[in-house]
């Protein structure tokens, strides 16, 4: 579905990618985890043809109508309503506006519809990216950080949102640097460090690879199980 | 051509919604009103178009430049654009659905101006053909710099200094014969001397005009195949 071979990408003498190479199967959560800086966003706009690589060869086999993409920076128009700034590409696609409100209850922003993004909270921006990157349907989903900095509850209810569409057989390609949110979510995970690929394969099975299987209480869980809310 | 629908009406909606943009297309026929009304009507020594004419030229020079590189440069810092063009939309139809807004944004300033000037049904429609062909030569402009401009800041710390030049350099030509001389050769000069006296004639105006949008067009592909709209 997705694949990269011997990919290599300098910034001036810096080299950001050296020789990236995997394989993401249709229908799967494929995680790449890193840290600040590690390539993980060169990957995805390199994926989704916003950069070209120096060497190697890289493929998804879907047309770019096909893709749909959250990156960091939303990019969404701030005066416009929720509902305006999905209109916008819904023309561009060609779908009736109907869709975009169906998309918002999915994300459950129906009642922000009207208002201004502006006006949104981050976790609210986050799911109206996340509305405009599924509103066409598309067949593989880049999300980059979609957790970045949301409090647990949204970001729980992003997951939700993340599993449902894996289950409508959507292929997702997401970065984080949160490594939970990739055992939880990823089929198929690759650590990137510096540019270079230092592990890969399903997240149980690194783990017990490194013997690295942790038991650590989850307060996090229980504090959400005990009060129906997030730790905001 | 849905997607020049598409950015079309978005920057439309937008638009009415973005008070520092919206500004430039109602403050210098407002501007022109109140001289027109309050000074030129009641002192025999100024015409009463002066002021209508001399707003209409600076409104060209300046309001259109500023409003077409800031709405790129915003669309560029907040990565707008980057989204659009993933989603398919072409360079060419982005930059026809926002110069389509601005341009019709200016045409109605240019209403506006011509039903303050007063002016007779002829000169009215030569006011309106060189006021909307020195607007495509502006929008033209104002999106070459906003490819240049990173955000909105730079946008504005370009244009204005050439909006300053372009839209008062026929004010400053009346008092220097040589910059009268330079002047001559750019379009902004070209509607004031359109504007200031309708007898003279279109052609060699709309002559100068058009060249300038030529020679501005060639800048603009220029400037984009160097720059591109997203880098």
């Amino acid at each position: 579905m997705i694949k990269m071979d011997g990919i290599v990408k300098k910034f001036g003498t810096q080299t950001v990618l050296s020789d990236v190479s995997f394989e993401a199967k249709q229908g799967e959560i494929f995680g790449l985890l890193g840290r600040s800086g590690a390539g993980k966003t060169t990957i995805i706009n390199i994926l989704t043809n916003q950069l070209k690589p120096d060497s190697g060869s890289h493929k998804i086999s879907v047309s770019s109508y096909e893709t749909g993409l959250m990156l960091d920076e939303d990019g969404l128009y701030d005066r416009l309503t929720c509902l305006d700034n999905l209109h916008v590409f819904a023309d561009i696609y060609g779908i009736p506006h109907k869709n975009s409100s169906e998309v918002l209850e999915k994300v459950g922003l129906e009642n922000a519809a009207k208002k201004a993004v502006s006006q949104l909270s981050k976790g609210m921006r986050q799911r109206l990216a996340l509305a405009r990157a599924i509103l066409h349907k598309p067949k593989v989903l880049f999300l980059d950080e979609p957790t970045s900095g949301l409090d647990p509850n949204t970001a729980q209810g992003i997951h939700k949102l993340i599993q449902g569409l894996q289950k409508q057989g959507t292929t997702i390609f997401l970065t984080t640097h949160n490594m939970d949110e990739a055992v939880k979510l990823c089929n198929h995970v690759l650590l990137l460090h510096k540019g270079k690929i230092v592990e890969q394969g399903i997240p149980t099975e690194i783990c017990e690879r490194h013997n690295a299987t942790k038991t650590v209480p989850d307060l996090e869980a229980v504090f959400i199980k005990m009060t129906g809310e997030g730790l905001s | 051509m849905r997607s020049v629908k598409a950015i079309f009406v978005k920057q439309a909606k937008d638009m009415t919604k973005n008070f520092s943009v919206l500004i430039m297309f109602v403050i210098f026929p407002l501007v022109a009103f109140g001289m027109t009304h309050f000074v030129a009507r009641g002192n025999d020594d100024i015409a009463d178009t002066m002021f209508t004419t001399m707003m209409a030229g600076i409104f060209v020079g300046m309001a259109l430049i500023q409003s077409a590189c800031t709405i790129i440069a915003e669309d560029r810092e907040k990565k707008s654009l980057r989204f659009l063009v993933i989603a398919g939309v072409k360079p060419l139809a982005y930059l026809l659905g926002i110069g389509g807004v601005i341009f019709v944004a200016s045409l109605l300033s240019s209403l506006a101006f011509g039903y303050i000037g007063g002016f007779n049904r002829n000169e009215f429609v030569a006011f309106m053909v060189v006021m909307m062909s020195g607007a495509v030569a502006s929008i033209i402009l104002g999106a070459t710099i906003g490819i240049y401009a990173k955000n909105q800041q730079a946008a504005t710390g370009l244009s204005m200094p050439i909006a300053v030049i372009l839209g008062f350099s026929p004010m400053i030509a009346q008092f220097n014969e040589r910059i009268e001389i330079l002047a001559r050769f750019v379009y902004t000069q070209q509607i004031n001397v359109v504007v200031n006296d309708f007898s003279a004639g279109l052609t060699q105006p709309l002559v100068v005009i058009w060249l300038n949008i030529a020679v501005l067009a060639v800048l603009f592909i220029a400037a984009y195949a160097k720059k591109g709209l997203r880098s």
